[in-house]
């Protein structure tokens, strides 16, 4: 077999050597036959002429030579190829048409079909990435439906169960690195020794941390990853036992990641010991997540069922000796195993598959949009295959070259769309494809070229199939007429071409229906009342380092300082600062408890946003008092026990209104009355997660103490443009404290607009979809009524030349077209609510189908398809009634 | 020149391979070569010869290489492979077997039935 190829190959590789061999052997051939003949007596003449004729027609035994060596077959494909080259020469148009169609199409559905491809289909970047799980805990019915893990979860675990061959616990940060005066403010990851080998991976140099390095006390080492090394150290192999210092501490390196190893979408490029103090790790603590979160690699032969069932009878043990084991049951309290890859791209997988959704949607109608054209192509030439085949032509050779139009027309186009997608796929990767998580994975390689080549003839077969049963099943005596027009071929013709635009139609009717569902969806959300005001405020974040701002006072020392120092900035009407902002991504929620409450029997505890807030942080974002007072610095500054709470959380726990002076405690239980905050003041509930939030969960502001996480947002309403006061927020904070970078510094305007990315981008590519899907239509029904006109052109001359008006010809076709527009349309609303149902999760406020949507989609495309048909109507109307005679 | 027969179908290949393992040929002399060793009793087709040397040359049971021909010309010299051997060797041995079995059927007389 491989010498039969490769023999072949050096055939085709050597044809012209080939040819000229094969003519010299046959000339040397006759030539010494004739010398022969000679010398037997024969004349020159004679002797040339029996040699030619004993020797046969040459050209017939070049052929069966070619034959042998198999060449024929490309002989013929080549030829067919050349003719359809030409055939589509001559024809710019339409060769223009249908390969800008096609290459749009495959471009558009290769780049997003790259961007599920990087993010839902290809595995994880770790060695038999299918075992990698994740488990967190879950509170439903407290209303948390996430709250990772407890450092507790990871002790109690850990090596306890068979199911899992790694089990590790991880926490994001960010910290403060370098010398003072150019400190950066770094993303990191705090993780227990088994992380890295939980992922399959190891360290280049150097090793990963031990448990003696997770204590407080002992945490004062650090593994860097390859691209940190190679920027800071230059790729030193002396980098082991070198120091960095981090939130002003000394940190040794110990290890060097490998090149390619990010867990994730993480940015973080440091990792540090997951220290944690006995305190955590006791019973007590085991419900108390604080961002921590838990990975594992299942065990050879362990399914994800077999961990679930492993991880439920551990929680069941431990959880018997649990203090609040109730109220924990109450909540919904579950800890889930879950795929890591898939949990980790749940939150994208539905708008993705969407889009991709979409984008195969037109590739359908442009693939719908092309047969057609073909189709009205391959009647004009049934005539001529019909006299071919009568001649004898092979219908081999009729469906060889329709097929050799439509592949080399898909080929032409698959390779501009595989261009097309190529730079789409740059595109999305400048603008900002990493915010999608596993984003960065995205880029163009030889895998998806070669995908998208052999789709795009893929495509290209399935629309030469129609064609080429067309072209071969209508031969017919009855094609063979000269009057070939209202025979029986050429009404089926008719009716196919009719139902490719109906087809047509009606998906484009879909795709502009469901462009216009994302749209309302989004405005829907534009709508939304945040709860406080973004315009002109600026948020920043700042990390005060525990080494040198242990305790509260000198805490609240700076941010007493950073607020006078923003104050006195020109322009800035309030400033103020919170451990969390609306919308900034981190969306944990905390228990608090309500002294005097009972809670109702068979109902759950409800978790509730916390904020430590002090300055102004009401004024600058504008939160509205509903009643009593706001939280201001001095509430900060004296401890004051006082909190604020907001409509939703007032309106749950005391419905009577009588929410000021009631007193609550942090925490899910009740403390001695020391530890109590009176509730001062009722403001306005804002949105916290994301403007689609439905869950009123409610929020209790406290003032900010001795309790609550050290990284500071800081909000400043200015009277100017926010992003030009991004420098002057980080001047003011450097000099305080030289130490201090400002990072995350985004207006709150940006904020809103970057929480609606994973709306807004489906909405806009749907938009361009339907566009192009609506162009596509008007070339659809402009060429497909264009046939029809220049098909019946006799009739319509005959019928002027009876008497006939024009605009009783043009009446006839705006008609034909307009029950085409209906037919599709009819069907296109059907396939609308059926998609509109099926999206039905990822709309906000809009229900299957909205008459309004209905009635602008058809509107839309009516309009476009008749006008789209009024040129070849027109151009009916003016047929002159001569022409009946003139045209055969 | 005596009386000639045709060729069976599926023997020239056969007769090729014989003439070229003989020693090396160009096209004209496989012709010349099959009618000596026949003793001018085979009349090969001159038409059929060069698609039959095409396809034991693609099966990569004969080789062909550029030489000098007894008349000074540029001549193309098909020379037999090792599976062009072993081939022939095969052929040679099915065909014996086959004319004897036949030649017996063929000589049987009504006592030996």
């Amino acid at each position: 077999m491989w010498s039969r190829l490769s023999t072949l190959w050096r055939a085709l590789r050597g044809r012209p050597e080939f040819e000229d061999t094969l003519a010299d052997e046959i000339r040397d051939h006759i030539d010494r036959y004739v010398a022969d003949l000679i010398a037997a007596g024969a004349s020159p003449a004679a002797a040339r002429r029996q040699a030619r004729i004993e020797f046969g027609n040459v050209d017939n035994v070049k052929a069966d030579c070619r034959d042998a060596r198999g060449l024929r077959v490309f002989d013929e494909a080549h030829q067919h190829l050349r003719y359809a080259l030409r055939l589509l020469w001559k024809a710019p148009v339409f060769t223009a048409t249908s390969v800008a169609t096609l290459a749009v199409c495959f471009g558009a559905c290769l780049t997003i079909f790259a961007v599920v491809d990087a993010i839902l289909l290809r595995p994880l970047p770790f060695p038999n990435a299918d075992q990698l799980v994740s488990i967190y805990n879950t509170y439903p019915r407290a209303g948390v439906p996430d709250d990772g893990c407890s450092i507790t979860n990871y002790y109690e675990r850990r090596g306890r169960l068979s199911a899992f061959s790694g089990l590790a616990a991880y926490r994001d940060g960010a910290v403060i690195v370098g010398q003072t005066g150019q400190t950066e403010r770094e993303f990191i990851t705090r993780v227990s020794p088994e992380f890295f080998d939980t992922l399959g991976t190891s360290p280049l140099v150097g090793r990963a941390f031990t448990d003696a390095e997770m204590t407080y006390e002992t945490a004062n080492s650090a593994i860097v990853s390859y691209e940190y090394w190679q920027e800071h150290f230059g790729g030193a192999a002396s980098v082991l036992g070198r120091s960095i210092r981090i939130d002003g501490s000394p940190a040794t390196i110990v290890g060097v990641l490998p090149r390619s190893f990010r867990f994730l979408s993480s940015r973080s490029r440091i990792y540090l010991p997951l220290a944690s103090g006995a305190d955590e790790r006791t019973p007590d603590m085991r419900h108390s997540g604080n961002s921590t979160r838990m990975i594992a690699r299942l065990a050879a032969g362990a399914s994800v069922a077999l961990a679930q069932a492993q991880i439920d009878a551990h929680n069941a043990v431990v959880e018997r000796t649990d203090r609040q084991a109730k109220l924990i049951a109450d909540a919904g309290f579950r800890s889930l195993v879950v795929s890591l890859h898939g949990s980790h791209v749940a939150a994208v997988r539905p708008m993705l598959l969407l889009v991709q959704a979409g984008v195969l949607f037109l590739l359908v109608i442009g693939g719908v949009n092309v047969t057609n054209l073909l189709l009205i192509r391959a009647t004009a030439r049934l005539k001529e295959f019909a006299v071919r085949q009568a001649l004898g032509a092979a219908r081999r050779h009729i469906v060889a070259e329709v097929a050799a139009e439509t592949a080399l027309l898909t080929l032409i186009g698959g390779i501009a769309g595989v261009a097309l997608g190529a730079a789409g796929i740059r595109l999305l990767v400048t603008l900002g494809s990493s915010r999608l998580p596993l984003g960065a994975h995205l880029g163009f390689d030889v895998r998806l070229a070669v995908a998208a080549i052999a789709a795009a003839l893929a495509t290209g077969l399935a629309m030469a199939l129609p064609i080429a049963w067309y072209s071969v099943r209508n031969y017919s005596s009855s094609a063979l007429h000269a009057q070939a027009r209202g025979t029986t071929a050429s009404r089926s013709a008719q009716r196919l071409r009719h139902a490719f635009l109906i087809t047509q139609i009606a998906l484009s009717f879909v795709l502009l229906a469901g462009a216009g569902l994302l749209a309302t969806s989004l405005m829907n959300l534009s709508r939304v009342a945040p709860g406080f005001q973004s315009a002109h405020v600026l948020t920043g974040q700042v990390s005060l380092p525990w080494a040198r701002y242990a305790k509260i006072a000198d805490r609240l020392v700076f941010i007493d300082r950073m607020m006078d120092s923003l104050h006195s900035q020109p322009g800035v009407v309030a400033a103020g600062v919170s451990t969390n902002i609306p919308l900034s991504g981190n969306s944990n929620r905390s228990a608090a408890t309500v002294k005097g409450f009972v809670l109702p029997p068979g109902e759950s505890i409800r978790a509730n946003y916390a904020y430590a807030v002090a300055g102004d942080y009401f004024a600058a974002l504008r939160v509205p008092i509903v009643s009593g007072r706001a939280l201001t610095g001095d509430d900060a500054r004296l401890g004051n026990h006082v909190s604020v709470v907001d409509e939703d959380f007032a309106r749950r726990y005391w419905p009577a209104g009588n929410a000021i002076g009631q007193k609550l405690f942090l925490g899910s239980e009740e403390g001695p009355d020391t530890e109590a905050y009176t509730v001062v003041g009722v403001v306005g509930a804002v949105k916290q997660a994301a403007l689609s939030e439905q869950d009123a969960l409610g929020a209790v502001y406290y003032p900010y103490a001795e309790r609550f996480d050290n990284a500071l947002y800081v909000v400043t309403k200015t009277s100017q443009e926010p992003d030009a006061f991004a420098r002057t927020l980080q001047r003011v904070v450097r000099g305080l404290d030289p130490e201090l970078p400002v990072n995350n510094i985004r207006s709150m305007d940006t904020r809103i607009a970057d929480s609606l990315i994973t709306r807004r981008s489906p909405a806009v590519l749907a938009m361009l979809y339907a566009l192009i899907a609506l162009l596509l239509t008007a070339i659809g029904s402009y060429g497909v009524l264009g046939y029809a006109v220049v098909q019946r052109r006799r009739e319509i001359a005959l019928r002027m030349a009876l008497g006939a008006r024009p605009d009783q010809v043009r009446r006839q076709f705006v008609a034909l077209a307009g029950r085409l527009i209906a037919g599709g349309s009819i069907v296109g609303i059907a396939g609308a609510w059926m998609t509109g149902r099926a999206m039905q999760a990822l709309l906000f406020q809009v229900p299957p189908l909205p008459a309004s949507i209905v009635v602008v989609t058809a509107a839309v495309l009516a309009t476009v398809c008749l006008a789209a048909c009024m040129l070849p109507s027109w151009r009916a109307a003016r047929i002159a009634p001569s022409s009946a005679l003139a045209a055969e | 020149m005596g009386k000639t027969v045709d060729v069976l179908p599926g023997t020239l290949d056969m007769l090729i391979l014989k003439a070229v393992s003989l020693r090396p040929l160009h096209g004209y002399g496989v012709l010349l070569r099959i009618k000596q060793i026949s003793g001018d009793a085979l009349d090969i087709p001159q038409g059929s010869l060069y698609p039959a040397l095409y396809r034991l040359e693609t099966q990569g049971l004969i080789a062909a290489e550029w030489g000098q021909s007894e008349n000074g010309r540029r001549a193309k010299y098909y020379t037999v492979t090792a599976s062009g051997h072993r081939r022939l060797r095969q052929e040679t041995d099915g065909w014996n077997r086959l004319t004897a079995a036949i030649g017996a059927a063929l000589n049987t007389t009504p006592d030996e039935v």
